[in-house]
């Protein structure tokens, strides 16, 4: 190992002293355990939101939509904050596996599995509520250009909301692939540490006959960076295509060029959050903390104080822009969302996504274990105001003052929110359970490179950083 | 043989896709949201009107704007009578192509093109005693008359024609009978 040059500053990424077998075990235990009373209790829950939700998404498509709080001033509330919302978590995800592989960020390994899994149902969620807020979501199928007997009677290409449907489904299916995989060496290792046949079998179909040859390892390398390089634009163009909801309306508020970036430094921001709440969880339940350390979390917290000041900056770019632009609509938009009646959520959200990502620069706090998991949760509440507010007031007030009504949410707006989240959690239970949640193929890679193991091993020897810096001096 | 069996699958879905189409009965229908007229349409039947049917009778002695009742009665007397009554229609009012046309639609089914009594369904011998309006003493006044009250085997063309348009028929019987 003495060519090799590693940076002694850089902390271990596994720590204690494991070695591939320890990897392997520490991965498998919780698919080949058995869940726990702990595990029953959340999953019950989860499932009782989850029927909770279809209920009141049966109740809404059997009813109407009328059953929700939306006017016809606001025609759009909850519905569209929460698919907003939904779609910025999974953008994380993407972010984890794809760019900071494009970045050769070995801090990933750890974690990508589970932000991936994270992408996807949380995409699921998401997708729900452009079909569900339709008034008649049966005819949901009449958004794809389908030669039909209505003369070949086509959408309308002009339109985001249709781009929606593109860019939702080429996201969920594109990660879905990435995801999968990922997953092939991951599942061929339970598979052949499977000990009853049906697990055998189970893992056997969903491994795809994965056998490890180098020629398989060098195309799989391949097929990640290919797909990392395409995910990326991906996730980007995703969120953006998703903000142009509002960016190309005529409304004031929502007609801006900012928000294509600003909503997916929010995507960032929120889906960070979201996969160290989870994560957080995760390593302690499935004693993964030797995997998923202090330093992944500081690191996304570090990526959370970025994208909140990114998303910091966008609002103070937004309210003086407004003050500069001269439109009186504008101005008082913002006017409206800091004073007018839903002053309360643009307070919160700017309290949530402003202030709460800047006491991350603070070590103390942001290697805290506790104040990240609080800070996590705090930051989606805040990201689902974001949502609401720019939805909802802009909307509630524009340019005629007759048309100026309030927004109500009813239970069946909240119904199908938590509905959701049980959906979400119930998903990522099944997952933790019987998926390998991290990607142990990937761990082993950097096993030589990134250990406490062989880190002491090294410092011990004398050699990495004094040695090599020294020849590398002689090469020059 | 895997093809073949991918045929035959597709065969039996697409068979059993269309099988349950009967040609003698509408077919099914998906989601038929706006399919069935909410208001009464023309013609619908509803149990809401006395008679089932949504057409339903003016009140007696109404008089519809751009209607003018027709005042000579439906007796002999009323027939004589309407000998005298001259047309509205004056010569520029007089549209020959269209009363040519409406006389072969209506008329000349019996009558003859000629109005000779030589009509397809004498001449088939459907029935018989069309007469020639050669052997006829008409006035365009009788014509209308009759167009509107129906005589003997003929009956009422009232409900196929305008008042303008029997006019319209009327002035070309005369001009038929003029070349008889």
């Amino acid at each position: 190992m003495s060519s090799h040059y590693e940076a002694p500053i850089r902390k271990p990424l596994i720590i204690g002293d494991k070695n591939y077998h320890d990897v392997t075990v520490d991965v498998a235990r919780p698919v080949e355990g058995r869940a726990n009373k702990q595990w029953w209790i959340a999953f019950s829950i989860a499932l009782a939101a989850f029927l909770w939700g279809v209920g009141c998404v049966a109740y809404t498509v059997g009813t109407g939509i009328g059953t929700w709080g939306s006017n016809k001033t606001i025609g759009w509330a909850w519905d569209i904050t929460n698919f907003v919302w939904w779609v910025g978590i999974g953008h994380a995800g993407t972010l984890i596996s794809a760019v900071l592989l494009l970045f050769r960020q070995k801090w990933r390994m750890a974690i990508n599995r589970s932000a991936e899994a994270m992408t996807i149902f949380s995409v699921i969620q998401a997708a729900m509520f452009p079909v569900f807020h339709m008034g008649r979501p049966w005819l949901a199928y009449w958004v794809m250009p389908i030669p039909n007997q209505f003369g070949s009677l086509w959408v309308n290409f002009n339109s985001p909301l249709l781009w929606d449907v593109f860019a939702i489904s080429t996201y969920l299916s594109v990660s879905l692939v990435f995801w999968w995989t990922g997953l092939l060496p991951d599942f061929a290792m339970l598979r052949d540490r499977a000990i009853t046949p049906f697990t055998k079998r189970v893992y056997s179909i969903v491994s795809f006959g994965w056998s490890g040859r180098a020629k398989d390892w060098q195309r799989f390398e391949e097929v990640s960076l290919v797909l990392a390089g395409l995910a990326t634009p991906l996730v980007l163009s995703v969120h953006t295509i998703v903000s142009f909801d509002f960016a190309t309306s005529v409304i004031p508020g929502w007609h801006t060029t900012i928000l294509p970036p600003y909503f997916v430094a929010g995507a960032i921001f929120s889906g960070f959050a979201m996969v160290n709440t989870l994560l957080i969880i995760m390593r302690k339940v499935s004693n993964l903390e030797a995997y998923i350390t202090i330093q992944h979390i500081e690191l996304m917290n570090i990526i959370i104080m970025i994208t909140g000041s990114i998303v910091g900056i966008a609002y103070i770019t937004e309210l003086f822009v407004a003050w500069y632009s001269g439109v009186e609509y504008e101005q008082y938009a913002f006017l409206n969302r800091a004073t007018g009646p839903y002053w309360w959520s643009y307070a919160l959200m700017m309290t949530c996504n402003v202030i709460s990502p800047q006491v991350m620069w603070f070590k103390k706090i942001r290697t805290s274990i506790y104040v990240s998991f609080v800070i996590s949760i705090v930051v989606n509440i805040g990201m689902w105001f974001e949502r609401f507010v720019i939805i909802v007031t802009s909307l509630h007030r524009d340019y005629l003052p007759s048309s100026w009504t309030m927004f109500q949410p009813t239970f069946v707006d909240a119904g199908f929110f938590i509905g959701t989240i049980g959906f979400f959690f119930v998903l990522f239970l099944l997952y933790s359970r019987s998926f390998p949640v991290i990607a142990q193929a990937e761990v082993k890679s950097i096993m030589k490179t990134s250990s406490e193991t062989y880190k002491k091993k090294w410092a011990s020897e004398g050699h990495g950083h004094d040695n090599h810096s020294h020849s590398e001096n002689n090469h020059h | 043989m895997k093809a073949i069996y991918k045929i035959a699958l597709l065969a039996v879905a697409s068979a059993s896709l269309t099988a349950c189409f009967d040609k003698s009965a509408p077919n099914y229908q998906y989601m038929p949201n706006m399919y069935e007229a909410v208001p009464y349409e023309t013609y619908s039947e509803h149990a809401v009107f006395p008679n089932g049917k949504e057409g339903q009778m003016p009140a007696k002695g109404s008089i519809p704007r751009g209607f003018v009742p027709y005042e000579i009665p439906n007796t002999t007397e009323g027939y004589e009578a309407s000998k005298a009554n001259p047309s509205p229609l004056d010569s520029v009012g007089f549209d020959a192509p269209r009363a040519e046309q409406l006389f072969t639609i209506y008329c000349a089914i019996c009558h003859g093109d000629k109005g000779d009594g030589k009509g397809n369904l004498p001449k088939r011998e459907k029935f018989l005693g069309v007469p020639s309006y050669k052997d006829r003493v008409i006035t365009e006044g009788s014509v209308f008359h009759v167009e509107t009250y129906g005589l003997n085997a003929m009956g009422s063309h009232a409900n196929q024609l305008t008042q303008e348009e029997r006019w319209q028929v009327a002035r070309h019987v005369m001009n038929l009978k003029s070349q008889l």
